[in-house]
């Protein structure tokens, strides 16, 4: 038997659903989803990763989720939501908890009283945990994948927290529940996208995973396969198009048309003496520009981005930690030379994310990488060692109603 | 800044509740709850549809209602009666009434030969159907074998009709000449009890014993049995000096029968009237056949 998820991802510049199948009983081809529905819509009413539309927003949302519903020949109950914006803001909560059996064996509920520890604190007024991203378990100083049945006196346990403004949140939720689904998990984009172009391997080594979008970049670190550190950066590829804009006294959208077609992460000694017509309307007529122009304007920005990371990260940026390198994906990584300018401001390897494997060319592209690992990580069992994941259980009215498309208000 | 609370749980994007209106914020929410509407709008008329037709399939009258609307089932134009007694198919329109275009199917069979079969002048009953339009009555009658004249309120008499089975009934459809051949019963009146549920009379006891006498009497020796006037008897269904019939004719006034072998008993009174002594008496006190081959008779 198989069962129905979906994801979305309300980006600053394009809304995107999927629809994946998934066996509830071991893997479909040694796969964990297969995606049988996308759907994208161009996005309006948002601004730096947030909703400041709501309409426009929903518009372009709910098009996307009936697209892809449309195209699997099925719908979709609840989904996995990515979150983004500037507005999240990381921080690392510690818990500890000593072995309380008289053997000093430890048994699961010392690792829920730490886990609990580690709960405890409290967000800021007005703000609400989005994730808790799990990171090594210490059994007296050492590092345990699962400590449970072996002999200590003390656990230590950490999540990188994640929260985000109530507000935020509230809005894009509002987003989905607006068309009759509900939010299985609310996941942040950065670590969604690591999901995916990092594998376990990769991040047990240590790796940034950068994913440079539209509206804001979302950083990733990892260090011995857990997540080390995470933040937005309010710089994306709009930016980049308004600086363009600005720069070279066009409209915007003809700014992102020569980014698109034209731009460079960093100018080449060539194109001092090239120029690229553009084609213009009855405003502007017909004129020309230099590429030298544009590749400056653009690697200024670009400059200014890994800067920016640079001195968020600080000394997690290490060499030592991170022999997986850095990988950059999203629709800002397809600029040319943006890798080059990466390793030349982080100094350190950087490197365009491959292709996940077992996904279509279609969709393999960077600018789903959110989009995809937020299927693969929702799916994933995230919880502590001897927990199992809570199911949810509608009651037959609530079965009803979901089988007529009508959600009880909750 | 953050704040330290003992609280075990702190809060998350899943205590965040919606606060804004629930209305579809797009087209294509509007187009999904529209259809959810629709949807479930549906459904409800299904099982609406399917409990209202089980409910009118499962009426009495569906299948007759069904066979009319598809006219397979014209309308009763002719009514066969037949009866082995003297009720008609007069009676039978009058007892039951205008069929008022009733169909074959819609006449309860059960019904009409039960509500026949209470009938006390009947004694069985069958009706069927003989398509397209005919409906067929087969009664078989009770056979009035005596006469018992009972008292009315308010004054009068009324001569009620014994059958065959000790059946008490007021009769109808026969001929006053008919019933005045028949003699009369004479029973005290703790054998007469009415019936519980209204219906006259309860059946009477020990007719049974005697119609076998009235019957042989009435069909093997007419001239004899024309003469009868009254009938009375007592224990007629045991054996012994205290069980007798007994008959008051024009000939002789005390007629005594034994409840056993009537026929040899008839034999015996016929060969008696026939002897010159009793031919020559216009009228015998009593003649008694019932001790066995004896006969004891009073000129």
């Amino acid at each position: 038997m198989t069962k129905i998820i979906g994801s979305v991802e309300i980006g600053t510049s394009q809304a995107k659903a999927l629809v994946g199948e998934v066996a509830e009983n071991g893997s479909l081809n040694n796969e964990i989803v297969r995606i049988v529905g996308n759907g994208s819509r161009p996005m309006e009413g948002m601004r730096k990763g947030e909703i400041v539309d709501f309409r426009k927003v929903a518009s372009s949302v709910h098009a996307a989720i009936a697209d892809a519903e449309k195209m699997s020949g099925t719908t979709v109950d609840s989904v996995y939501l990515a979150q983004s914006g500037s507005h999240l803001k990381g921080r690392m909560l510690h818990g500890s908890a000593y072995v309380s059996s008289s053997d000093n064996r430890v048994v699961p509920h010392d690792l829920e009283r730490a886990s609990e520890e580690a709960h405890r604190r409290e967000a800021d007024e007005g703000r609400n945990y989005v994730h808790f991203v799990r990171t090594p378990i210490l059994l007296d100083g050492q590092v345990r994948d699962d400590p449970v049945g072996m002999h200590g006196k003390k656990l230590d346990l950490s999540y990188w927290a994640i929260d985000g403004d109530e507000k935020a949140m509230r809005s894009a939720i509002h987003v989905i529940s607006n068309y009759n689904i509900e939010v299985s998990d609310l996941i942040v984009s950065s670590i969604a996208s690591a999901t995916m172009v990092a594998d376990p391997g990769l991040r047990r080594a240590g790796t940034l995973v950068i994913d440079l979008g539209a509206g804001v970049t979302d950083v990733v670190l990892y260090r011995q396969g857990f997540v080390a550190y995470s933040g937005v950066i309010p710089v994306g590829g709009d930016h980049i198009t308004g600086d363009l804009s600005m720069g070279l006294r066009i409209l915007e959208r003809y700014a992102e048309k020569l980014k698109l077609e034209h731009g460079k992460a960093a100018p080449d000694p060539t194109d001092e003496k090239e120029e690229v017509w553009m084609v213009g309307d009855r405003t502007i007529g017909d004129r020309s520009v230099s590429r030298k122009a544009i590749s400056d304007i653009i690697h200024v920005r670009v400059v200014e981005l890994f800067e920016i990371i640079h001195k968020e990260l600080g000394d997690l940026l290490s060499a030592d930690d991170l022999k997986g390198g850095i990988l950059l994906t999203g629709g800002g990584s397809r600029l040319p030379g943006i890798e080059q300018v990466a390793s030349k401001v982080l100094g350190m390897p950087v490197r365009k994310a491959g292709a996940p494997p077992g996904i279509d060319p279609s969709l393999a592209q960077p600018e789903n990488s959110t989009v995809l690992g937020l299927l693969h990580y929702g799916l994933q069992d995230h919880g502590l060692p001897g927990q199992r994941q809570a199911t949810t259980n509608t009651g037959f009215l609530g079965k009803i109603a979901e089988m007529v498309g009508i959600k009880p208000s909750s | 800044m953050a704040q330290d609370k003992s609280k075990k749980n702190p809060s998350t994007w899943r205590d965040l509740r919606p606060t804004s209106s629930r209305k579809p914020a797009s087209k294509t929410a509007r187009r999904k709850r529209s259809l959810g509407l629709l949807k479930a709008f549906s459904i409800v008329l299904c099982i609406l549809s399917v409990i209202t037709g089980a409910w009118y399939v499962t009426r009495s009258d569906f299948k007759q209602d069904f066979f009319a609307w598809n006219e397979l089932d014209p309308p009763i134009n002719q009514v066969v009666f037949d009866s082995d007694g003297v009720l008609d198919h007069r009676w039978f329109q009058n007892w039951y009434g205008p069929l008022r275009g009733r169909t074959l199917m819609q006449i309860d069979l059960h019904k009409l030969q039960a509500d026949l079969l209470n009938e006390p002048q009947i004694a069985s009953s069958k009706v069927s159907r003989v398509f397209p339009s005919t409906l067929k009555v087969e009664i078989q009658e009770e056979a009035p074998v005596l006469v018992l004249r009972l008292g009315k309120k308010g004054g009068g008499y009324q001569d009620w009709l014994v059958s065959s089975h000790g059946n008490l009934y007021l009769g109808s459809g026969y001929a006053r000449n008919s019933i005045s051949l028949l003699p009369s019963l004479s029973i005290s009146p703790e054998q007469l009890k009415l019936d519980p549920e209204g219906r006259g009379f309860r059946r009477i006891d020990g007719i049974e014993a005697v119609t076998p006498l009235l019957e042989l009497a009435r069909r093997e020796y007419p001239g004899i049995y024309r003469d009868w006037k009254v009938i009375s008897y007592a224990n007629p269904n045991e054996t012994g000096p205290g069980s007798f019939v007994k008959v008051i004719s024009g000939k002789v006034k005390s007629l005594r029968f034994s409840p056993q072998n009537y026929a040899a008993q008839m034999k015996r009174l016929k060969y008696l009237l026939l002897e010159p002594d009793f031919l020559r008496k216009p009228v015998i006190d009593s003649i008694d056949l019932s001790h066995d081959r004896s006969v004891f008779a009073k000129l």
